[in-house]
């Protein structure tokens, strides 16, 4: 970038100390030793990170946000894989449609998504909130899934297949021995693309909170419209290590088109 | 050749996402149009005609579309900027870029209530500057949802954008400069005509997410509502399960009228398909 | 004995039908190719052989046992792809190993096996290897390597050479050949390149619009063409459409608009009822107006219309009144544009098609 550009850069700059500022931000603050948070810190200490761990609801909270989102990924994977390779194996009429079933979980705004569970799932099929919770996160990883997969399953030579069947593979033999291992990384970023959208989510779990069950990110909002104390920015700094691992993660697995393309 | 099976394996998911999702919201859909005498849209009649209702999505309208605006000023700019630099360089501001779109909303508008707040950085800064006397008061006001929901979906349209911008070739920015354009001329000319697709998927993405957001208006927006927390607070707070129903319904109207008005949009600006 | 049949085989994509009453026999230890135009069906029939394709009527007999319904993987055939079809995953070694293990060798048995291919293949060294990291012809080998290992009944290949370039190619064709013999194994090759079909071959299949048009040994279908179609394909360009034909003793009577020509009958065409005379651009001779060898019998006054220049030789269009010809000259002999000249149809070198 020559001189000329200087101005743009300056610009770019800026907006990226909005991005990035507010993060650093409570960052920093996540380090107070007082018990108020404040920016700057007044003295630094670790004992708040300290605190996440004497909070029983975030440790509740953190289990169940873990097996539902883990578990919804199991089951998201179960539907989501054979259904990308078949998208990816056969033409047909209404393949389109299809398709727009599989994404439409991503375009039914999360809390309208969330309101129509709760008031089906949990109202109408009577499953308890923990199940609700489940099939409702399986929900909205299946178009994650179905979207990583198929475009690692689109760069895959099926004649492999072919080969591995006429050396006398069985059709399902063929699938675990010469497609899986084939689209491995893809699985991979799909489970943790998906896992991110789960464990992050608000707009569904928000209405499946019931005794004792709760996920994370809804125990961080109950926990910061009761109080205002460093605790939220000590975990925030966890939760973005964990984003910043998974984000490499996907990265090494897929490049870095898979942000940017739409 | 016949491939039955791989019709099969389609199966599981539809039938999951049909018991799970279509049902639950056709059924959300449709008993908004019924009433105790059968099909009626008695239900919408009041609603339009409340006024507090009215205001709240008006408002939201208004957040979401200031916010739309205010990501494409700030986005596209930062987005040419970084489709122009080296891979390396590049490389590295997609990842500081993506990094937020990956991290927790709650993570990134509990941020601006330190920042924002009446003790936050801003006042404290400016009290300190001499430039205000009392506190401002941005945290809980329209304001500082736009705020939360600019730093929420920047992200998102710059990246967007760059993936576009790439493939626009630098040897069209050359030929059109050897031509005599001017670098703002190419920019206006050139780089933006060629961007279009990208904007408007971009800005389809940034006004109905805004439009549909609840985690920052929920922390920011204390006791202003948009349709998403109005949605919430009656379906759970009021337990008013007709009214959210309803207002389910108007907002997945208004995320559908807008995606599709904007798909033909795009349609007719890119002509390449 | 055939070792497998082919039997009024009917193949159809989207109601289209791609073989219509197929038939097809092969003889144990032969190697057959199939030969023809893009889209005549070839790759069709080697995928309905191999069973990743299963026909709408007709049977397939293997050993004079239905296979018809056999899936793929049960008919331990071999096949080859033009694309090689490696695993990607999997290294040399493992690809080859695939379909032994499937069969549940020892480990042994696999590591003897797969060294012993690979020295036939003469590809020992390279089993660590992934198959990225191979040439395209060590790839192919591979693939031939992977599909030989498990002695397969049949040996199906699909264009193996055509991704490769030329002195390769002949390298290659020599090798399948070599493997093919030395192991005595059934295959069926497909190509569109004639040079290749007709040098490997035992036998060779003409398709044209799934239908095998002759099947011969590759000399037979060289001299004696059956079809215009076969003729044509294999380089007779010149086709004269007889009005009468009239078999006498040790002759054949031709006469086309009044002009008469004798053929010798030789003991393939007698059997021969076609009407269509097909030869070869190099086989028609030229001489010059009054030249004194010009004999007169098969001959026709003719006149240059296009002469082209192709390197080693010329070629001529010949306007005749009974149509145009084309005839290839060494450059040694060259005529002008517009020379009137003689045209010479030598009794022995037209063949007779339907
Ligand atoms: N999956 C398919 N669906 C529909 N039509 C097909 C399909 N596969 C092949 N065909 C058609 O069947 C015909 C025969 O195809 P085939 O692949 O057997 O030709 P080929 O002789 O191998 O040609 P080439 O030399 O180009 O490989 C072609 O007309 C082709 O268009
Ligand atoms: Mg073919």
């Amino acid at each position: 970038m020559q001189e000329k550009n200087r101005g743009l850069g300056l610009f770019t700059l800026l907006v990226f100390l909005f991005l990035l500022g507010p993060l650093l931000i409570i960052s920093v603050t996540s380090f107070e030793g007082g018990n108020i948070l404040k920016f700057p810190p007044e003295e630094l200490s670790l004992r708040w990170y300290e605190n996440i761990f004497h909070v029983e609801m975030f440790l509740v909270a953190f289990k169940t946000s873990i097996l539902v989102s883990l578990g919804g990924n199991l089951l998201a994977l179960l539907l989501g894989v054979p259904a990308a390779y078949a998208l990816s194996r056969v033409e047909f009429k209404g393949k389109s449609v299809i398709n727009a079933v599989f994404v439409s979980p991503i375009l039914v705004p999360g809390i309208v998504l969330g309101f129509a569970f709760l008031r089906y799932i949990v109202g109408t099929y009577q499953l308890p909130i923990y199940a609700a919770l489940f099939v409702g996160h399986t929900v909205i990883m299946l178009p994650f899934i179905i979207r990583v997969i198929s475009s690692s399953l689109s760069n895959f030579d099926f004649s492999i297949e072919e080969a591995a069947e006429s050396l006398g593979a069985s059709k399902l033999g063929t699938f675990f021995t010469v497609v899986l291992p084939n689209i491995k990384s893809g699985i991979l970023a799909a489970v943790m693309i998906a896992f991110l959208e789960s464990f992050n989510n608000v707009d569904i779990s928000v209405y499946m909170t019931g005794p004792g069950v709760s996920t994370f990110p809804i125990q961080m909002l109950t926990y910061v419209e009761n109080y205002f104390d460093p605790t939220i920015s000590a975990i925030s700094v966890l939760l973005m290590f964990i984003t910043a691992f998974f984000m490499f993660m996907v990265e090494r697995l897929m490049g870095l088109s898979y942000f940017t393309k739409r | 050749m016949k491939k039955r099976y791989l019709y099969l394996l389609l199966l599981p998911g539809l039938l999951f996402l049909t018991v799970f999702m279509i049902i639950p919201i056709f059924l959300t859909i449709g008993t908004t149009f019924i009433n105790d005498h059968g099909f009626s849209i008695q239900g919408y009649l009041d609603f339009f005609k409340d006024r507090y209702f009215v205001e709240i999505l008006l408002t939201t309208l208004r957040v979401s579309l200031f916010t739309t605006i205010l990501c494409i000023l700030l986005g596209f700019p930062a987005a040419y900027y970084i489709s122009k630099l080296k891979q390396r360089k590049k490389a590295i501001m997609l990842l500081l870029t993506i990094f937020p779109l990956l991290t927790s909303p709650v993570v990134r508008s509990f941020s601006w209530m330190v920042i924002i707040g009446k003790n936050g950085v801003v006042n404290k800064v400016l009290l300190s500057i001499g430039l205000i006397e009392k506190p401002l008061d941005i945290l809980y006001t329209p304001t500082a949802i736009i705020i939360g929901l600019v730093h929420l979906f920047l992200p998102l349209i710059i990246v967007t954008l760059v993936g576009v911008m790439e493939n626009i070739e630098t040897d069209l920015l050359k030929a059109a400069e050897s031509l005599g354009a001017s670098r703002l001329a190419v920019f206006s000319k050139v780089v933006i005509p060629l961007s279009v697709p990208g904007l408007v998927i971009g800005s389809i993405l940034v006004f109905v997410g805004s439009f549909t957001a609840y985690t920052t208006p929920a922390l920011l927006g204390g006791k202003q509502r948009v349709i998403s927390t109005f949605l919430y607070q009656n379906a759970i707070t009021l337990n008013e399960w007709q009214v959210a129903s309803i207002v389910a319904t108007i907002m997945i109207a208004v995320t559908v009228l807008i995606i599709s008005i904007m798909n033909g949009l795009a349609k007719k600006l890119n002509p390449k398909g | 004995m055939a070792l497998f049949t082919l039997q009024d085989i009917s193949v159809a994509y989207n109601k289209q039908n791609i073989l219509k009453d197929f038939n097809l026999e092969i003889e144990k230890g032969k190697l057959v190719s199939l030969l023809g135009p893009s889209g005549c069906g070839k790759t069709t029939t080697l995928r309905l052989i191999a069973g990743f394709l299963k026909a709408n009527e007709g049977k397939f007999l293997f050993k004079d046992k239905d296979y018809t319904k056999v899936p793929v993987n049960k008919r331990n055939f071999g096949f080859v792809f033009q694309n090689y079809a490696l695993f990607p995953h999997l290294s040399i070694f493992d690809n080859i190993a695939f379909g032994l293990r499937l069969r549940k060798n020892s480990k042994a048995e696999i590591e003897k096996k797969v060294m012993n291919v690979l020295e036939i293949v003469n590809l020992k060294g390279f089993e660590k290897r992934y198959p990225q990291e191979l040439s395209g012809g060590q790839k192919q080998r591979v693939a031939i390597a992977r599909a030989l290992v498990i002695e397969p009944d049949i040996l199906l290949f699909d264009e193996p050479l055509s991704n490769l370039d030329a002195n390769l190619r002949v390298n290659m064709r020599v090798e399948i050949r070599r493997i093919q013999q030395e192991l005595g194994i059934t295959t069926v090759y497909v190509s569109h390149d004639q040079e290749e079909c007709f040098s490997i071959s035992d036998q060779v299949a003409i398709m044209n619009k799934g239908v095998i048009e002759q099947l011969s040994d590759p000399a037979t279908i060289y001299k004696y063409p059956e079809t215009k179609f076969v003729a044509d394909f294999i380089g007779f360009k010149n086709f004269i459409d007889f009005d009468e034909r009239t078999d006498t003793g040790g002759k054949i009577e031709l006469s086309k608009s009044g002009y008469s020509f004798v053929l010798d009958k030789d003991a393939r065409m007698f059997n021969h009822a076609g009407k269509i005379g097909a030869i070869r651009p190099d086989d028609l001779l030229i001489r010059e107006k009054g030249d004194a060898g010009a004999v007169q019998e098969n001959s026709l006054s003719g006149r240059v219309k296009v002469s082209t220049y192709l390197g080693r030789s010329y070629q001529y269009v010949v306007e005749t009144p009974i149509g145009d010809f084309i005839v290839n000259k060494e450059m040694t002999e060259s005529y002008r544009m517009g020379q009137e000249i003689i045209l010479e149809i030598p009794r022995n070198q037209m063949v007779l098609v339907d």
